[in-house]
């Protein structure tokens, strides 16, 4: 009886530690299990960081270059405006001086210098030729009998006056006309004169030139 | 200890041992369970982290654009100022080569 009851006792134990044993196991799988979420969670975060971050690092980069190029794009703009409201200040106070020259000393070489061209340019002895000028009136106009080819009319024409003065040459039929008013000859020489304005006042420095340096580094 | 007692006997060890395995399952689910919580916490944390970083990062860079941007706008109204003194200076000359330019080409 002794026995069967040790036996018996052995038994117990065996189930026992044999359960015990099974928990541990299990206990043990579950926090491997639990340090693997835990590990492959933190590396999955940290992937997922260094990709935000490495992204945010171009969107820094992109960022910085946008706000830095519109800038020096408002800037050079801003130069810009600058140097051709201080160009068009000259050309204005130009066309002041050209609608007084009937006022100057030279005005009769000047004319005569209008006319010449103007009846070259047609290319006709019997042009008739309108002269007009701010400030002035037709008895103003005493050309040298040698200004004009012999066959040339002239006609007063106030109405050139408001192109700042000049002249404006025809041929006799009228087909073809050369305008050779101030305005006429400021708009032939725009260009010219835009570079002979600009680099008179501002040397030969472009406009911008230095912030299209920086962007170009940028 | 009769056969009987001894059958009892066992059949309560199984039970005992089937309840401490079944204990040790519930407690691994919740191991398993705290781990996922602690996972997703750890995964927040470092993500806004991440996030936190990254606005730092825009901040200072949009700070630094701003510093420079600063400068060239200072040079700007420098230049800006050289352009008016020299339009004082050189405006009647600029003025007197147009006319001449007008008139004689």
């Amino acid at each position: 009886m002794m026995e069967m009851s040790e036996s018996l006792e052995k038994l117990r134990n065996r189930i026992l530690s044999d359960a015990r044993l099974k928990a541990d196991e299990i206990i043990r799988e579950a926090s491997q299990k639990a340090d693997q979420i835990r590990n492959e969670a933190r590396e999955k975060a940290e992937r997922e960081a260094s990709e935000i971050l490495a992204r945010a690092e171009a969107e820094a980069e992109a960022a910085r270059r946008s706000i830095i190029s519109s800038r020096i794009r408002a800037n050079r703009l801003k130069l810009l405006e600058e140097r051709n409201k201080i160009v068009q200040s000259v050309l204005t106070d130009v066309e002041e001086r050209l609608s007084t020259v009937a006022t100057t000393g030279n005005f009769q070489e000047v004319v005569k210098r209008l006319a010449t061209e103007s009846i070259d340019a047609i290319g006709s002895d019997h042009a008739t030729l309108k002269i007009g000028f701010p400030k002035t009136s037709r008895d103003k106009f005493n050309l040298p009998a040698d200004a004009l080819p012999r066959g040339a009319t002239v006609v007063y024409d106030e109405k050139l006056a408001e192109e700042l003065g000049g002249v404006v040459a025809s041929d006799s039929e009228g087909k073809i006309a050369y305008r050779n008013t101030f305005r006429a000859r400021l708009d032939r020489l725009d260009r010219e004169l835009l570079t002979l304005v600009s680099s008179t006042i501002f040397g030969e420095q472009r406009p911008g030139q230095r912030e299209e340096v920086e962007a170009t580094s940028a | 200890m009769s056969g009987i007692d001894a059958v009892k006997k066992i059949v309560e060890t199984e039970e005992e041992a089937r309840r401490i395995v079944e204990d040790a399952r519930q407690r691994a689910q919740q191991i398993i369970s705290q781990a996922s919580k602690e996972a997703e916490g750890v995964r927040e944390q470092v993500l806004a982290d991440a996030r936190r970083r990254r606005e730092e990062m825009l901040t200072r860079a949009r700070e630094e654009a701003e510093k420079e941007a600063m400068e060239s706008e200072r040079e700007t109204e420098k230049l800006i100022e050289n352009y008016h003194r020299a339009f004082d200076e050189r405006k009647n000359d600029a003025v007197r080569k147009a006319v001449e330019l007008v008139l004689q080409k």
